[in-house]
């Protein structure tokens, strides 16, 4: 009667034995360890996504019900895996340099790795929020983890009671579409609502609660708060953790659970995302302008991109969800390379984090400055950088299902957002040169920033091969 | 092997431009000349391969931009054409990236130079193998930008960079036509790719498209549009203006760009068009007319100008005149042939020019030389061979090709066909009155030059003059040797159709190794290598990638045209040496009165026709006109004010506003969160009339 | 019937009246001699609906442990709760507008309520399916069978929050003396030890 079948678990079930294990050799050997148990942390995660790769990606459904794994989630939890190596490799040196280097950190950034798995193999509203919370809660421990630090801990405690405060709306939406349908299973929901001719208020109020919950985890406006404070009270690891990966999982989160049991009432759903995400685009675009800091800006600018990626969402199509993919995976190599720079602004030792900080780069330091460019290029869509085909599929996908209102408010903030992108090669370029950063950049950093560059440049040769498997992950979740 | 032609060029510029510091200019020069080389001779073995053995292919690398309807794939389309082309470009750009190599000595920046030119080859192998209009045009912006980068190169000088821009800004009104050419296929062809364009040609002939409300005949606006962009780049009258200036450039580029290959393109991509062109007889036409002022007005001006690269500069444009009217009446063998030779004798014009402004210490005024034979006797000889073959006097290349070109503009037997071949023997009379004109002025009579820049003069080093050797050979006997492949007449008859001449070669090759010695070496090796024989005549040369009407196939008739028809080049090119010699070894004084006595004429000429005041006058000026309206009025006043400066203003405002929303305190946060949701549920029963 | 009736109601109403009181008391340990109260009554309440277990757990669990703890807690700080309330009274008045709103939705929410039809057969784990098996078994056969993936999942948290708490909190102090315990285990009595014969009336 239930499927016990543990095989699509495996990634998740390794993972977990690998966390405790590795936390137990931390207990054993001290914090001198914890670059050791980073990288040991890595290549679990290597190990994990060989073990994605050997499963089958043929959809099942495990565990009564509650685990789902697909092509879909196969994708997702590749990039997932992708996002927290990176992040991995850009963290062991700036924990040391700020000598918050504690073996739980990268332990902890494993068992939020689990949770956000789980969550893109949710398959049940109760599994969905267990996944949720094992990932939130293991973020705010993150978010507070240089607890010396006041903003640190500030930005902690924020994001824990505001997390709290959206955990508490999802699970009264939740409740109340059970107490609907009856059930929490994915595809119980699906068939109910299917046969409805008016869509019940219950529904809608429950649907609406499920979102809010769900829009602060992407961090969209207006549940966005949050994200610029803990972004700059965060150390900036744990801030570059934020910007590549719970996004990534929480899209996905976003993608099943509308496309699989809440299609039937799409035209509740699209009208929330729809203010959401132009909310989100708006503000992303506009608040940044004024920021200093160079981490709230990137908070600005991660609100502002969840906004282009919810349009295709919005659209409802096969050709919108590809789209949604491919966003958020060029998205997530963009921040992965510009965190690998904002790590390096040191000065003797000491972390700078104002965008007047990198005045003159091109000076000091131009391969940091090139790359540099090229990121801010491709995040403000500039072709024939990856970034521009990103939002390239997102409009298209956004016009071709006529949502022309959107698709033109899209671009118009793009245009604004370009201003503040363009305004740090500015900045870089043409600004009076300052004392030049700290030169000691770790290898792992080069490689990222080397990967990043190379992906956005090269993207616009051989597109066809990463849109077409983003394009059949989404796709799925339509049949 | 096809990508060992195409790919080594990008390799050297890559490593030569990111690596230029860590290798050492030594090293960036060994770098691009070793790839360039490689090229070179990778493009030879696919001379044998494709056409020799008859194996024209096309190599798909990778889908490109798959967009609805609208499919593009990077590929190499390795056929004849782009075989001969490669040919042309690897060798004489390996020519020339050895050359630049002593030329450049004394620059500062070595590493740049070898690495814009390995750039610009690469773009222009780019160009000639391109498998559709998009890789073409993706090429042709690489090449104009190449272009712009080289001419700019010394970018210290004031006058280098003007030329520069103007260039780029002449060639972006012929790009301007050839994406509209580019669009205006898409549309009728519903592809760029030239397969499923060719194969459609014959059926849309009579469509036609509606283009500002009027109703054009299709082929004829796509193929007049893509002219527009080869005229930019191929430098023909209206759009010329720029090739003189361009000479601001090194002379190396000047070679390389300016003479053998760049400015080939346009010819390049009407020949790759022909069987669009076929179809398009009235553009066909502008192309001959073009073409033919072109020479005509080109030469005229070369007579009168002082600089010796503006010399070699004006016979180029004159030259590329030729080879367009070639196209013009549907001799697109005949025009690549010329194509070819030119590209040899003129690059070797060029760096022979070079070696004597290397020599004079840059001194370029033909007027500062003279007496230089002695002190530079191989340049000198080489010199020599150049314009001998510019002349076309035989045995040397030039001979060959202007002579068919000018014949199968005869043989066309249209009004504009007849203009072709007056202009060009006109402008092969002034052609060979220039080149000793040059000769004579820079190599004889009394030295003019300063004293001290005479004892200076040296002749150039081995690295300079080996290329100009390998040129030189070029110069002689291309002409000689590949005049069969290339425009070697067949025999049949008019009635016949393709397919079945294709088949009569092959029982009758006989008559064509009598008549070509050197063919019978070409037939014999493929006898033996491949089985497969192939006949050394145009058809079976080209294949099928050229295109020409069998009525229109003026190149065959050209070989029936009367005697006087055929001499008639040779001999004005004699009587243009002849009054050369006259006017400037042994009657001094000629130039001097004949100035005098047209002095409206000279004046004319002298100033290129006005083309530059003109286009002045009309375009340039009022530009800056309209533009500084537009600017001050419209743009300040108006739109930057209630536009960019008011936005940006309210912008700034509206950033502040939303900044202050952030107070930092948790319950606010959580307030606004609790408020959008019941906001949006508020929504719900408001509109969805809930309860 | 009547005896069930006047039980539920006294629960309710206690429950009620003591949960208002856990907010509104001034003192905070009244606050949660208050909370304990309401878990007795919510207790009861499960008692009556046949949820023995559960309402045991909520009294062993939630009383014997939390509530208990939460006293310490409050006991043992000295916070001056009152302070902590002020900046937040600003917010009372939109506070109320948004409570407000919130409740004319909810009560048409509730005067609209429907279930969709069939809603029944979507029930997964029905009453009905565990008849014959008292509390604890249908529980066990809940959690560790039908839902042992979320209840695996709760303990990975539960892990989480555990370590999250040690790395928040927990300070290696330097000049601490801490009991080592292998050292203790590892020593051997004749290193240590040395037996003297002592005569009395001598000293050592």
């Amino acid at each position: 009667m239930i499927d016990f079948n543990l095989v699509p678990l495996l990634p998740e079930l390794f993972l977990a034995m690998a966390a405790m294990g590795l936390l137990i050799v931390g207990v054993a050997h001290g914090n001198s360890v914890t670059p050791v148990i980073c990288w040991a942390c890595a290549a679990a995660l290597v190990v994990a996504s060989f073990l994605l790769f050997g499963m089958s990606w043929e959809k099942q459904i495990v565990l009564n019900g509650m685990f789902v794994f697909d092509n879909f989630a196969g994708f997702m939890k590749l990039l997932i895996i992708l996002g927290l190596i990176t992040t991995l490799a850009l963290s062991v040196k700036y924990l040391e340099q700020e000598r918050i280097s504690r073996f739980e950190y990268p332990v902890l950034i494993v068992l939020a790795g689990i949770g956000m798995m789980m969550m893109v193999s949710a398959s049940n509203l109760l599994a969905l929020y267990m996944g949720l919370e094992l990932q939130s809660l293991s973020l705010y421990v993150l978010a507070a983890f240089n607890r010396n630090s006041l903003r640190s801990a500030e930005a902690g405690i924020k994001y824990f009671v505001l997390g709290a405060l959206s955990s508490g709306m999802l699970l009264f939406g939740i409740s109340l579409i059970y107490g609907f349908t009856g059930s929490i299973d994915f595809g119980v929901i699906r068939g109910a609502l299917e046969g409805l001719e008016a869509i019940p208020f219950g529904v809608t109020f429950g649907l609406v609660f499920i979102l809010a919950g769900l829009a602060f985890k992407i961090s969209a406006v207006p549940f966005h708060m949050w994200t610029p404070d803990v972004y700059q009270g965060a150390p900036t690891c744990v801030t570059a953790l934020f910007a590549i990966v719970p996004k990534v999982a929480a899209i996905g989160l976003l993608m099943r659970l509308l496309y699989e049991p809440f299609l039937p009432v799409h035209d509740q759903w699209m009208q929330i995302i729809y203010f959401v995400s132009l909310g989100s685009m708006v503000l992303g675009a506009f608040a940044a302008i004024a920021q200093a800091n160079i981490k709230r800006l990137l908070a600005y600018s991660s609100i502002g991109n969840m906004g282009y990626a919810l349009i295709g969402i919005v659209v409802g199509t096969p050709e919108g969800a590809g789209a949604v993919v491919l966003y958020i995976l060029i998205y997530m190599v963009m921040t992965a390379g510009v965190f690998a720079i904002v790590l390096g602004m040191r000065r003797d030792g000491i972390a700078a984090e104002d965008i007047s900080d990198l005045s003159g780069l091109s000076k000091t330091n131009p391969i940091q400055a090139y790359a540099m460019a090229i990121f801010m290029f491709s995040m403000s869509g500039i072709p024939p950088l990856a970034g521009f085909f990103g939002k390239l599929f997102i409009f298209q996908a956004a016009v071709s299902a006529e949502f022309y209102v959107l698709a033109t408010l899209g671009i118009m903030t793009s245009v604004v957002a370009a201003y503040y992108y363009l305004k740090i090669i500015k900045v870089m370029f043409f600004d009076e040169s300052i004392e030049a950063f700290d030169k000691d950049i770790p290898f792992a950093r080069r490689v990222v920033l080397f990967v990043a560059v190379a992906f956005l440049l090269v993207f616009v040769i051989r597109p066809e091969a990463i849109v077409e498997s983003a394009q059949n992950a989404a796709a799925v979740l339509f049949t | 092997m096809e990508l060992l032609a195409v790919f080594p060029p990008l390799f050297g510029f890559l490593i030569a431009a990111l690596f230029g510091k860590q290798i050492g200019d030594k090293g960036a020069q060994f770098v691009t000349c070793a790839g360039m080389i490689v090229a070179a001779l990778a493009a030879c073995s696919l001379f044998f391969t494709v056409i020799l053995a008859g194996h024209p292919y096309t190599a798909v690398l990778s889908e490109w931009i798959t967009s609805g309807d609208f499919n593009v794939s990077w590929a190499l389309r390795i056929d004849q054409l782009s075989v001969v082309m490669m040919c042309v470009v690897n060798i004489v750009s390996a020519c020339v990236h050895v050359y630049s190599v002593g030329y450049m000595g004394h620059d500062d920046h070595k590493a740049r130079f070898m690495a814009y030119l390995s750039l610009f080859t690469f773009a222009m192998l780019m160009l000639v193998s391109a498998d559709n209009l998009l890789q073409l045009f993706f090429g042709w912006e690489g090449v104009g930008l190449c272009s712009y980068l080289l001419i700019g190169f010394w970018n210290h000088k004031h006058s280098a960079n003007a030329a520069a821009v103007k260039a780029f800004v002449v060639n972006r009104i012929g790009d301007f036509g050839l994406a509209l050419g580019t669009m205006a296929a898409f549309v009728v062809f519903g592809s760029v790719e030239f397969d499923v364009m060719f194969e459609q040609a014959g059926a849309v002939a009579e469509n036609t498209i509606e283009f500002f409300g009027f109703e054009l005949h299709a082929l004829t606006l796509i193929c007049l549009l893509l002219f527009m962009g080869a005229m930019g780049k191929s430098a023909q009258l209206g759009l010329h203006t720029w090739l003189p200036d361009a000479m601001e450039g090194p002379t190396p580029v000047s070679a390389l760009i300016h003479a053998a290959t760049m400015v080939t393109a346009g010819v390049f991509l009407v020949a790759r068009m022909s069987p669009v062109f076929e179809y398009a007889p009235d553009a066909l036409m502008v192309v001959a007319v073009v073409g033919a002022s072109t020479a005509f007005v080109a030469a005229t001006i070369g007579m009168t100008q002082f600089d010796i690269k503006r010399v070699i500069a004006y016979s180029t444009m004159s030259q590329l005149g030729y080879m367009f009217f070639a196209l013009g009446v549907s001799a697109y063998s005949a025009a690549i042939f010329h194509l070819m030779t030119h590209a040899f004798f003129k690059a070797l014009l060029f760096l022979g020019a070079g070696s004597v402004i290397h020599a004079m210490s840059n001194e370029q005024d033909m007027r500062k030389m003279g007496g230089l034979y002695k002190k530079i006797p191989v340049t000198y000889a080489l010199m020599w061979v150049g314009s001998l073959a510019l002349a076309g006097i035989p045995p040397f290349a030039g001979y060959f090709s202007k002579d068919i070109v000018l014949e199968a503009a005869w043989a066309d037997h249209t009004w504009f066909g007849n203009f072709a071949y007056w202009a060009g023997i006109a402008a092969a009379f002034m052609t060979a009155f220039y080149s000793w004109r040059l000769i004579l002025m820079t190599f004889h009579g009394p030295p003019r030059a300063h004293q001290k820049v005479m004892k200076h003069i040296h002749e150039s080093p081995a690295v300079m003059l080996a290329p100009l050797f390998v040129l030189a050979t070029g110069a002689v006997l291309a002409g000689f040797i590949f005049y069969g492949g290339f425009v070697g007449g067949s025999h049949h008859g008019a009635e016949s159709g393709h397919e079945e001449v294709a088949q009569e070669h092959h029982e009758e090759e006989g008559p064509h190794q009598e008549t070509f010695v050197v063919t019978k070496d070409g037939v014999h090796k493929k006898e033996e290598a491949e089985g497969h024989r192939i006949a050394w005549d145009k058809e079976s040369f080209w294949g099928e990638s050229l295109f020409v009407k069998d009525e229109n196939d003026t190149v065959d008739a050209a070989h029936g045209a009367p005697f006087w028809v055929k001499k008639m080049p040779l001999l004005v090119g004699l009587l243009g040496i002849g009054l050369g010699y006259l006017a400037y070894m042994f009657f001094t004084g000629i130039p001097v009165t004949v100035v005098r006595i047209f002095k409206p004429i000279h004046t004319l000429l002298f100033n290129k026709w006005f083309f530059d005041e003109l286009y002045d006058r009309l375009f340039v000026k009022p530009a800056f006109k309209i533009g500084n309206v537009f600017w001050v009025k419209g743009d300040q006043n108006t739109i930057d004010r209630l536009g960019p400066d008011g936005i940006a203003r309210k912008t700034l405002r509206t950033a502040g506003m939303l900044s202050r929303f952030q107070s930092g305190y948790v319950y606010q946060y959580a307030l606004v969160m609790m408020i959008a949701v019941i906001g949006i549920v508020s929504w719900f029963v408001f509109r969805g009339g809930y309860g | 019937m009547i005896v069930q009736a006047f039980a539920f109601y006294l629960f309710a109403g206690i429950l009620t009246v003591s949960a208002l009181m856990v907010i509104t008391a001034r003192n905070p340990v009244h606050s949660v001699l208050f909370l304990v109260l309401a878990f007795f009554n919510a207790a009861g309440l499960f008692v009556m609906l046949g949820a023995e277990f559960i309402a045991l757990i909520l009294v062993i669990v939630y009383v014997g442990a939390v509530a208990v703890l939460f006293l310490f807690v409050v006991m043992m700080l000295d916070i001056n709760f009152s302070d902590m309330r002020k900046g937040a009274m600003q917010y009372v008045p939109i506070g109320m507008v948004i409570g407000a709103v919130l409740l004319t939705e909810l009560v048409m929410l509730y005067g609209t309520w429907q279930f969709v039809p069939g809603r029944e057969q979507n029930i997964a784990d029905p009453v009905a399916a565990f008849a014959g098996q008292n509390n604890t078994e249908a529980l066990g056969q809940l959690i560790y069978t039908n839902y042992i993936f979320a209840f695996q999942t709760a303990g990975l948290i539960l892990f989480v929050a555990m370590i999250g708490a040690i790395v928040l909190t927990h300070r290696t102090r330097a000049g601490v003396r801490k009991q080592a315990v292998s050292d203790q285990q590892a020593r051997n009595p004749a290193d240590v030890l040395e037996i003297q014969k002592i005569t009395p009336k001598t000293g050592v």
